[in-house]
């Protein structure tokens, strides 16, 4: 909003100033993966490639292929997003429309999971996953990620599904459909924008996740981007920011790709899920 | 039960199996396992008994007689009739008849007192290299063998010819099983921890401050650029915006980047001649300073969201009419503004307190704790304990129960949260009986 009565200078000034230091490190997060900067000095001075070899240079001894890293990442996350969506689609249609026994306790219950972050399940599910075998594999960290994000996937669909006018339903219903025809052909479709939003949040949320693979699938074969950037860190005695950076750019690619495409629909669910 | 409910039911039924496998399934073993003494040293699956140099130290810490383990470590000589057999192929039938008729069943406490016995047989090996080859064939130890069961044990060192009694025995089974056990000395082992008080003391103050810096610079970024012109204002909110939603490792990479020795602070400090340093880690309260800028700037984030679209639900006619009447920005501010933004800024508040009472990942990314624990906060320390310490003895247990704890504390908030915020509202009755 904007007035005669204020001047917005002091504003953009105090603004600039504390927005000042995240510029700096975008700026040089993006300049220093194809600069190198003489020591000691803040000014990048000759132009290279050189940080990106991790691209296309043999992986040393004991790495795995960048490429194969990648991969891992996607299926992880592209997994993750269709098991949860397709679960919080069904079961936020019968929590928000369907006559259900102990609703209220389903409904709360779900609320209160919400209260189980990471850190007070993922010392039994470690142990779980190592006593059936799915320890250090994809499919464990699928499982357990697309799981941890159900609460509230849930509860974004119930949202979104409250919103749907009954009358549609009862239109269907009169011309002879049936309940679970009426989901597919005439509620579904409506909420599509609930799905897409909840599928990039999910995506997002998995392509990001650093502690259950670095816990549930730590070898080589199952690493993911994340783990793969926080090893590279951790291993370096001598860092060298120039190559994390470029790793940690090429990481965060899709994310801000993403970001561009569906920023409307993410401030959405951050904002605390639906309108209303 | 009727035919709509089962429709219901199938709808939710795929949630339920998830939730029931990666929800409820691990918080009960959680509490199981808080009240087990699993670690990497017992490990998961069950144990066995073993008598060897290790453990016999350990019985002698826990407090049995010098003499008890004394025995149990020495062997002992036994004539029976495995022994025979092996002496009749090494030494021949003579040999072997003549030890089985004049000496079977008795036992010797050493190897010398059995081959003075030897000696005194007519069919004996000549050389004294081969007498005492043919008295180690009669070597029996309890030392380094497995036994899956303790009855198994205690048969075993009950044929060697020790005698226990059933207080030593219960001791004897007790302290040499490797496997995990029951136990409910977690808690206690918990408020013994040295620095325990300190981590808990940690805890809160980092969800105080961050709690705080959240807030208040998601509360200030909202309303500023609420005020600005829509064009400067998004770009703004997208700076502010980014660290929601780029990867922590990254996030945490550019802040190391900032504050290593050789990174930003330093090269631009060293112009004004500070020496470099990491900046992140050099002190405690540096630390505590990078951790509370990283997750507040996290959390502000959010807060700028959910403000952002708060401010911009109130009703335009408000702020104009009391421009008209001469309001200054502080003023509308705190009359008008502030007021509508109650509900939202308790949502962060209690939403906020639960997440940042669990999250770790930052603190582990960035200073991991350090420098010298001054930053360890109660959800790290459990994932240390349990999943990543130094020492490489991982307590499951002990670290089940730290985070059980957490549960505790989760649940009970989350009841709180469920009264204030009127559950009631949430559910409403479905308009079709189908």
């Amino acid at each position: 909003m904007t007035s005669s009565n204020f001047r917005s200078w002091p504003l953009y000034l105090i603004l600039t100033v504390i927005s000042m230091p995240l510029v700096i490190m975008y700026v040089y997060l993006f300049v220093d993966t194809v600069t190198d900067t003489t020591a000691g000095s803040l000014i990048p001075d000759r132009f290279t490639l050189h940080h990106w070899r991790f691209l296309w240079e043999e992986p040393e001894t004991g790495r795995v292929s960048i490429w194969t890293v990648t991969l891992n990442t996607f299926i992880f996350a592209t997994c993750t997003t269709l098991i949860n969506v397709s679960a919080s689609v069904t079961a936020g249609y019968a929590l928000s429309r369907l006559n259900l026994p102990f609703k209220r306790f389903f409904l709360g219950g779900i609320l209160t999971l919400h209260a189980f972050p990471t850190i007070t399940l993922i010392i039994s599910i470690f142990l779980i996953l190592q006593m059936i075998g799915l320890y250090n594999t994809l499919i464990g960290v699928i499982l357990v990620k697309a799981a941890l994000e159900l609460p509230l996937g849930i509860w974004i669909m119930k949202g979104f599904f409250d919103n749907v006018p009954w009358e549609i339903e009862m239109a269907g219903l009169q011309d002879g459909a049936s309940r679970f025809t009426v989901w597919w052909k005439l509620v579904l479709p409506q909420v599509q924008p609930g799905v897409a939003a909840l599928s990039v949040f999910v995506f997002l949320s998995a392509w990001s996740e650093f502690i259950l693979p670095q816990v549930l699938a730590p070898s080589g074969s199952a690493q993911v981007l994340s783990t793969y950037l926080s090893n590279l860190i951790f291993d370096d005695m001598k860092p060298d920011f120039n190559m994390f950076k470029s790793v940690g750019v090429f990481y965060a690619l899709p994310v801000i790709i993403i970001y561009l495409i569906f920023n409307k629909q993410l401030m959405n669910i951050y904002g605390g899920g639906t309108k209303g | 039960m009727r035919r709509a409910h089962l429709l219901g039911l199938g709808f939710l039924s795929p949630a339920l199996a998830i939730i029931l496998m990666l929800f409820l399934i691990p918080v009960l073993l959680t509490v199981m396992f808080s009240f087990t003494n699993m670690s990497t040293a017992t490990g998961i699956s069950g144990g066995a008994y073993e008598i060897n140099a290790a453990s016999l130290r350990k019985l002698a810490d826990a407090g049995a007689q010098e003499s008890f383990v004394e025995t149990l470590g020495k062997e002992s000589f036994v004539v029976d009739d495995a022994g025979i057999t092996a002496a009749a192929a090494a030494y021949g039938e003579q040999f072997a008849n003549e030890v089985g008729s004049q000496m079977l069943g008795e036992r010797f406490s050493s190897r010398r007192d059995l081959e003075r016995a030897f000696r005194k047989l007519k069919s004996r090996p000549r050389s004294t290299r081969d007498i005492k080859k043919a008295a180690n064939l009669f070597k029996r130890s309890v030392l380094n063998i497995r036994f899956e069961t303790a009855g198994g044990l205690v048969g075993a060192v009950t044929d060697n010819g020790i005698e226990m009694t059933p207080d030593q025995q219960e001791l004897l089974t007790k302290t040499i099983y490797t496997g995990w056990t029951w136990t409910s000395d977690n808690f206690a082992l918990m408020a013994q921890i040295p620095y325990v008080w300190r981590v808990a003391g940690n805890t809160v103050l980092y969800v105080v401050l961050t709690l705080a810096a959240s807030v208040g610079l998601g509360l200030f970024l909202a309303i500023t650029t609420f005020y600005l012109p829509s064009s400067s204002a998004t770009s703004f909110r997208a700076i502010w915006f980014l660290p929601r939603i780029l990867p922590n490792v990254i996030f945490v990479l550019m802040w190391k980047w900032l504050a290593w020795d050789t990174g930003f602070l330093s090269s631009l400090f060293a112009n004004f001649g500070v020496p470099p340093r990491n900046w992140m880690l050099d002190t405690g309260v540096n630390a505590w300073v990078f951790i509370v800028l990283i997750n507040g700037i996290v959390g502000a984030s959010l807060g700028m969201i959910l403000f952002g679209s708060a401010i911009k639900s109130i009703p335009q006619s408000m702020l104009h009419a009391s421009e008209v009447d001469g309001a200054s920005r502080w003023q509308q501010i705190c009359y008008i503004i502030l007021p509508q933004l109650r509900w939202p800024i308790m949502f962060i508040c209690a939403y906020s307190t639960l997440s940042l009472l669990t999250s770790f990942e930052y603190i582990l990314l960035s200073t991991d704790g350090g420098p010298g624990g001054a930053t360890e906060v109660w959800s790290l320390m459990a994932f240390h304990t349990a999943l990543d310490n130094y020492a490489g003895n991982l307590q499951y247990g002990l670290g089940a129960a730290m985070a059980l704890m957490l549960v505790i504390v989760g649940i009970l908030a989350s009841l709180v949260y469920l009264r204030i915020f009127n559950f009631n509202d949430l559910v409403a009755k479905p308009r079709i009986e189908q």
